[in-house]
C-alpha cells in the first residue's frame, strides 16, 4: 500500500502547484500586481517528478503492489522495457504527459520571467497551469495509475508484445507527446492575446518559436512511428490511415499552416484572427486525439476509454473550442489587419492557398476517421473508411503542395513579376525536364514517378536557390555561419526533407513488389532480382520469450524472421526481418511452416513438409530514404527555431 | 518578349518528353493490373485497416482469388465489387460506397475545392 | 462585419456542439466483431477429431443441431474473458438444440487441458493436431466463433471475444 500512496501524495502536490498556480494568477491579473508563478509551477513539476519516480521504481524492482504494474511488467521484463512500459497504458501515459506539461511551464515562467508583469504573459500561464491542472485531475480520478493490486501476485502480464520486440518505444511516445504537449504554449497565448487584446508587437514570431519545436518534435515522432509500424507490423507497408494515426496528423497539418501564415503575419500584420483560430485549433486537436488514442497503445477507434474518461476529454475539447469561439466572436472585430492580400500568385496569396489546402485536408481526415462512427449511428452496420479514400485525396494534395513548394520560395511579397519570376525559375525547369527525359530514357514510365521527379526537382530548386542566396548575403555580411539565422534557412531545409521522403514515398509504392517463396532447409532462390537463402530453425525458449526463428540470407546478409510468444501476457507475434540500403529495402516475414509441432502461431500449411517455410518477400525500391527526409525535416526545424525577424538583420 | 519565349520553348520541351513518355507507355489495363488495382480497394477480412493485397491471412488470400475469377470470367470491376460488398458486407470496401450518407465522404473535399475557388476569385477580383 | 463574425461564430458553437455530444456518447465496442468471412452461407468444413477429455467429436453427427464453434488457445488474453461466456450459453441451451463445440488453436496439450480445467468448460473441445481445422475455418487469431444452422451451413461469424448478450442473439438469429 505504501506505494500506493506515495504515489497518490505526489499527484496531490502536484495537483496543488497547478491550481494554486492557476487561482494565483487569475487573482494576480485581477490586483494588477505580479504572481510568484514559478514556484507554483515547480511545486506541480515536483510532484509529477516524485510520482514518477515512485512507479519508475514500481516497474524497475516489478513491484506487483501496483495494479498498473501487475498489467504491463513482469520480472522478467528487460529494464529498458520496463521503463517504457510507463507510457505502455493509458494511465502511465498521463504521467508522461503531465511531465512534459509541468517541465514545459518552468520553462515557459522562467523564459519570460523578465516580463512576469506583462499581461499576456499573465494569462498564458494561468491557462498552461489550468491545463496541467486538468491532466492531474483525470489521474487522482478515473485514470489512476497506483491503483492497488488486492490479489497478491508473484508475476505480471508483462507489456504487450508489440510494445517490447523494438527500442522505438522508447523514443516514438515521447516525442509525440512532446509535439502534442508543446502545442499547448502557442494555445496558451492565442488565448491571453485574445483576453487582452493585444496581438502585435513580438508576439506572433514568439509564438512561431514554440510551436515550431513542438512542430519538430511532432513531425519526428510520426515519422519514427511510421519506422516503428514498418519494422514490426509486417505488411511493409508504414502508414494505413489508422484512426489513431490520423489523430496524432490532424494536429501537424493546422500547425504547418500555422507555422506558415505566421510568416506573413511578422511580415506584413495579416491573418492575425486566422492565426489565433489556428493556435487554438490546433491544442483542440490534440486533445481530441488524445480523445481518440486513449493511451500510447496503438488500437483501432473501438477501443474508446473507460466510460468516465471520454467524455471529460471530450469536455475539454469542447471547452477549448467553445472558449476560443466566444473569444474570437468578442475581439474579432477589432483585431482584424487593415490590409489585405494583394495578387493572389503573390507570397502571401501563395501561403494563403497552403492554408486552405493543410486546413482542408484536416478537416477531410476528420470527417474519413470520424465517418464510420456516424455511419454506425444512422445505419447501424459497419463500414470501414481506409487507405483508397484518403490516398485518392493526398495524392493530388501533394502535387499542389509540390508545386507551390516550387514557387513559393522565388516569388516576391505583395506583386507578381512573370518575367523575374521565370528568369528564377528557368535553371531548376530545365533541370526538371531534363531530369524527366533521363528517367523516361532509362525507361520509367510511371507517370506518378515522373510527375514526381519533376516537382521535387522543381521544389529542391526553389529550396536550394533560396538557401544559396542566403549564404551569399551572409558572406557579403562577413560572416558564413550568420546563414543558419537568415529568415528562410530552416524552412528550406525542411522543405528539402519533404521532397527526399515525397521521393522515397512514390518510388517505393509504385515499384513495391510481394511474392511468396517455399523454402527448404538449405534451399535458396531469386526473388525479384534479390537472392534468397534459408539455412536452418532456430528455436529459443528463455525467461522472457519462446520463439522460432529462421537463419536466412539475403543478397548476403544475415536476417532472422521469427514468429515470437512473449510469456506472461503470451501474446504472439511475427517479428519481420529486414535488409535495407540506400537503395531498396528487402523486408521478409514468416508466413508459414510445415507443422513443425512447435506453439510458433505461424499458419500451417497442410501441404508443405515439416522443414519447409513461406516466406514473404517484399522489395521495395527506395524506401530508407523515406526516414532519411524525416530525419532532415527534424534537422530543419531545429535550425528553424534560430531564425531571427526579418528585419532584424543587423543582428 | 525574350522571357515569354524562353518560357515557351520549355513549355514545348515539356510537352514533347511526356509525350514520348506517354507514347511509349505499356498497354495498362492488363488483367493483372486490374487484379492488383482492386486488391488495394477490399479490406482484409480478418484484419483491421489493411487490403487483401498485402494481408496473407487466409481470409485474405480466398478474397484474392475470388478476385482474380472473377476477372476472369469477364465482370466489370463496378460488379466484382457489388457482389463482394453483397457477400461479405459493407464494411468489406475500404473505401464506401457513395450512395446514401456515403456522398458525405466525397462532399467534405469537394467543399473545400469550392472554397479555394471562391478565396482565389475573390482575391484576384479585389488586387488593385 | 460584426453581425456576420457572430453569426458564424454561432454557427461554429452549435456544429461543435452536436460533434462533442455525438463523440461523447459513443459506447466503448466490448462486443466481437461480425466479420465478413469467406465461409458464410457455404457448408461448414469439417471437424473431426479427439476432444481434451478423451472421446471424439464429428461435426457431420451434429446435422440438425446450431452448433457454436470456438477457436481459442491458453495463451489468449481475451478467449479467458469469453470462456466464461460460453460456458452459460451451452448450459442455457443445452435443452435448445444448441451444441457449444471449442477447437484448441496452436497449443499444446498440456497448456490446452489446464486451461479447460481451470475455467470449467461446460463444452467440450476438440484437439487441432497440425492445425487442419483452423486452417480450412481460415482462422489466424483465436477468439474466433462460427455459427452453424442446423442444415451445417455456416451462418455467423464472430472475430474477438463475444458477449454472452451477442451470443445468445447471434444463436436465436440463426436458429431463424
Amino acid at each position: 500500500m505504501t506505494l500506493t500512496w506515495l504515489g497518490r501524495i505526489a499527484l496531490y502536490v502536484a495537483f496543488l502547484g497547478a491550481a494554486g498556480g492557476a487561482v494565483s494568477q487569475l487573482v494576480a491579473l485581477r490586483a494588477k500586481r505580479p504572481a510568484r508563478a514559478l514556484w507554483w509551477a515547480i511545486l506541480a513539476l515536483a510532484g509529477i517528478f516524485a510520482a514518477i519516480v515512485v512507479m519508475q521504481y514500481a516497474l524497475i524492482t516489478h513491484n506487483f503492489s501496483l495494479a498498473y504494474v501487475a498489467q504491463n511488467n513482469a520480472t522478467f521484463t528487460p529494464l529498458l522495457y520496463s521503463i517504457t512500459g510507463m507510457w505502455s497504458a493509458l494511465e502511465g501515459s498521463l504521467l508522461l504527459w503531465a511531465l512534459l506539461l509541468a517541465a514545459l511551464t518552468v520553462g515557459v515562467i522562467s523564459y519570460y520571467r523578465r516580463s512576469s508583469s506583462d499581461e499576456v504573459v499573465g494569462w498564458a500561464t494561468a491557462v498552461l497551469f489550468s491545463i496541467g491542472a486538468f491532466f492531474t485531475f483525470l489521474m487522482m480520478g478515473p485514470a489512476d495509475p497506483f491503483l492497488h493490486n488486492p490479489a497478491h501476485v508473484l508475476q505480471g502480464a508483462g507489456p504487450n508484445a508489440l510494445l517490447q520486440d523494438n527500442p522505438l518505444v522508447a523514443v516514438h511516445p515521447p516525442l509525440l507527446y512532446a509535439g502534442f504537449v508543446g502545442f499547448t504554449v502557442p494555445f496558451a497565448f492565442a488565448i491571453a492575446m485574445l483576453i487582452t487584446g493585444r496581438v502585435q508587437d513580438r508576439w506572433p514570431l514568439e509564438q512561431r518559436r514554440w510551436t515550431v519545436l513542438a512542430w519538430g518534435a511532432l513531425s519526428l515522432g510520426i515519422i519514427l512511428g511510421a519506422w516503428w509500424s514498418y519494422q514490426v507490423l509486417g505488411w511493409g507497408g508504414f502508414w494505413g490511415w489508422d484512426p489513431v494515426e490520423n489523430a496524432a496528423l490532424l494536429p501537424w497539418l493546422t500547425a504547418t499552416a500555422y507555422i506558415h501564415s505566421v510568416i506573413v503575419q511578422d511580415r506584413r500584420g495579416l491573418f492575425r484572427v486566422w492565426n489565433l483560430s489556428l493556435a487554438i485549433a490546433t491544442f483542440a486537436l490534440t486533445v481530441l486525439g488524445t480523445f481518440f488514442t486513449r493511451s500510447g497503445v496503438l488500437q483501432s477507434v473501438h477501443s474508446f476509454s473507460s466510460s468516465t474518461l471520454g467524455p471529460l476529454l471530450i469536455g475539454l475539447f469542447f471547452f477549448t473550442v467553445a472558449l476560443g469561439v466566444v473569444l474570437l466572436a468578442w475581439r474579432g472585430d477589432s483585431l482584424r489587419s487593415p490590409v489585405g492580400v494583394d495578387h493572389p500568385l503573390s507570397r502571401e496569396g501563395l501561403f494563403v492557398a497552403n492554408n486552405i489546402l493543410f486546413v482542408g485536408f484536416a478537416i477531410v481526415v476528420l470527417l474519413g476517421t470520424v465517418f464510420p462512427l456516424l455511419y454506425e449511428a444512422v445505419n447501424g452496420t459497419q463500414v470501414s473508411v481506409g487507405t483508397p479514400y484518403f490516398a485518392s485525396i493526398a495524392a493530388p494534395l501533394s502535387v499542389v503542395l509540390l508545386a507551390l513548394m516550387a514557387i513559393a520560395p522565388l516569388v516576391s511579397w505583395r506583386t507578381v513579376d512573370a518575367g523575374v519570376l521565370w528568369s528564377r525559375l528557368r535553371v531548376t525547369a530545365w533541370s526538371a525536364v531534363g531530369v524527366v527525359a533521363l528517367l523516361v530514357a532509362f525507361g520509367v514510365r510511371h507517370l506518378s514517378v515522373l510527375g514526381a521527379a519533376f516537382l521535387a526537382t522543381c521544389a529542391a530548386g526553389a529550396a536550394l536557390r533560396t538557401l544559396r542566396g542566403a549564404l551569399v548575403a551572409a558572406k557579403r555580411r562577413g560572416s558564413v555561419l550568420s546563414a543558419v539565422r537568415a529568415p528562410s534557412t530552416g524552412g528550406m531545409i525542411v522543405h528539402l526533407g519533404i521532397v527526399i521522403l515525397a521521393v522515397g514515398i512514390v518510388v517505393s509504392t509504385s515499384y513495391t513488389t510481394r511474392s511468396e517463396v517455399t523454402l527448404a532447409e538449405g534451399q535458396s532462390t531469386v526473388v525479384d532480382g534479390q537472392y534468397v537463402s534459408f539455412s536452418h530453425f532456430n528455436e529459443v525458449k528463455d525467461a522472457l520469450e519462446s520463439s522460432l526463428q529462421l537463419e536466412v540470407r539475403v543478397d548476403g546478409h544475415a536476417l532472422v524472421p521469427a514468429v515470437t510468444t512473449y510469456n506472461g501476457r503470451s501474446s504472439t507475434v511475427g517479428t519481420p526481418a529486414i535488409d535495407s540500403n540506400l537503395l531498396r529495402d528487402v523486408y521478409v516475414t514468416f508466413d508459414a511452416d510445415g507443422a513443425s509441432g512447435a506453439a510458433s502461431g505461424a499458419q500451417v500449411q497442410s501441404n508443405l513438409s515439416a522443414r519447409q517455410v513461406v516466406l514473404g518477400v517484399t522489395v521495395e525500391p527506395l524506401l530508407a530514404w523515406l526516414w532519411i527526409g524525416g530525419l532532415v525535416v527534424g534537422l530543419g526545424s531545429a535550425v528553424s527555431f534560430l531564425r531571427r525577424r526579418h528585419n532584424d538583420e543587423a543582428a | 518578349m525574350k522571357v515569354l519565349r524562353s518560357f515557351r520553348l520549355w513549355c514545348v520541351a515539356l510537352v514533347a518528353v511526356l509525350a514520348l513518355a506517354l507514347a511509349t507507355a505499356p498497354a495498362t489495363s492488363t488483367a493483372a493490373a486490374r487484379i492488383a488495382h482492386l486488391e488495394t480497394l477490399v479490406k482484409c477480412p480478418a484484419c483491421e485497416d489493411i487490403s487483401v493485397a498485402v494481408s496473407n491471412a487466409t481470409s485474405a488470400v480466398a478474397v484474392r482469388h475470388e478476385i482474380t475469377q472473377k476477372v476472369h470470367e469477364g465482370k466489370s470491376d463496378n460488379e466484382i465489387l457489388t457482389s463482394l460488398e453483397d457477400a461479405y458486407g459493407p464494411s468489406i470496401l475500404l473505401s464506401p460506397s457513395t450512395s446514401g450518407i456515403g456522398s458525405l465522404l466525397w462532399a467534405g473535399p469537394l467543399c473545400v475545392l469550392v472554397v479555394i475557388l471562391v478565396i482565389g476569385v475573390r482575391l484576384a477580383r479585389r488586387r488593385r | 462585419m460584426k453581425r456576420t463574425i457572430l453569426v458564424a461564430s454561432l454557427a461554429a458553437l452549435v456544429v461543435i456542439v452536436a460533434f462533442s455530444i455525438f463523440l461523447g456518447t459513443r459506447q466503448p465496442v466490448t462486443d466481437a466483431t461480425d466479420a465478413p468471412s469467406p465461409l458464410l452461407g457455404k457448408s461448414a468444413p469439417a471437424i473431426l477429431g479427439h476432444e481434451l477429455g478423451g472421446g471424439s467429436f464429428s461435426l457431420r453427427r451434429e446435422l440438425g443441431h446450431v452448433v457454436v464453434v470456438n477457436f481459442w488457445a491458453s495463451w489468449c488474453e481475451p478467449c479467458v474473458q469469453e470462456a466464461p461466456n460460453l460456458s452459460t450459453l451451452a448450459w442455457r441451451e443445452r435443452n435448445d438444440n444448441v451444441v457449444v463445440i471449442g477447437v484448441v488453436f496452436d497449443d499444446p496439450v498440456s497448456a490446452a487441458q489446464a486451461f479447460a480445467t481451470h475455467y470449467g468448460s461446460l463444452y467440450a473441445s476438440v484437439l487441432d493436431p497440425g492445425g487442419a481445422i483452423a486452417n480450412n475455418y481460415g482462422v489466424t487469431s483465436p477468439p474466433t466463433t462460427f455459427v452453424i444452422d442446423t442444415k451445417g451451413k455456416v451462418e455467423a461469424t464472430l472475430l474477438g471475444a463475444a458477449s454472452l448478450s451477442q451470443l445468445v442473439g447471434t444463436v436465436k438469429r440463426v436458429q431463424g
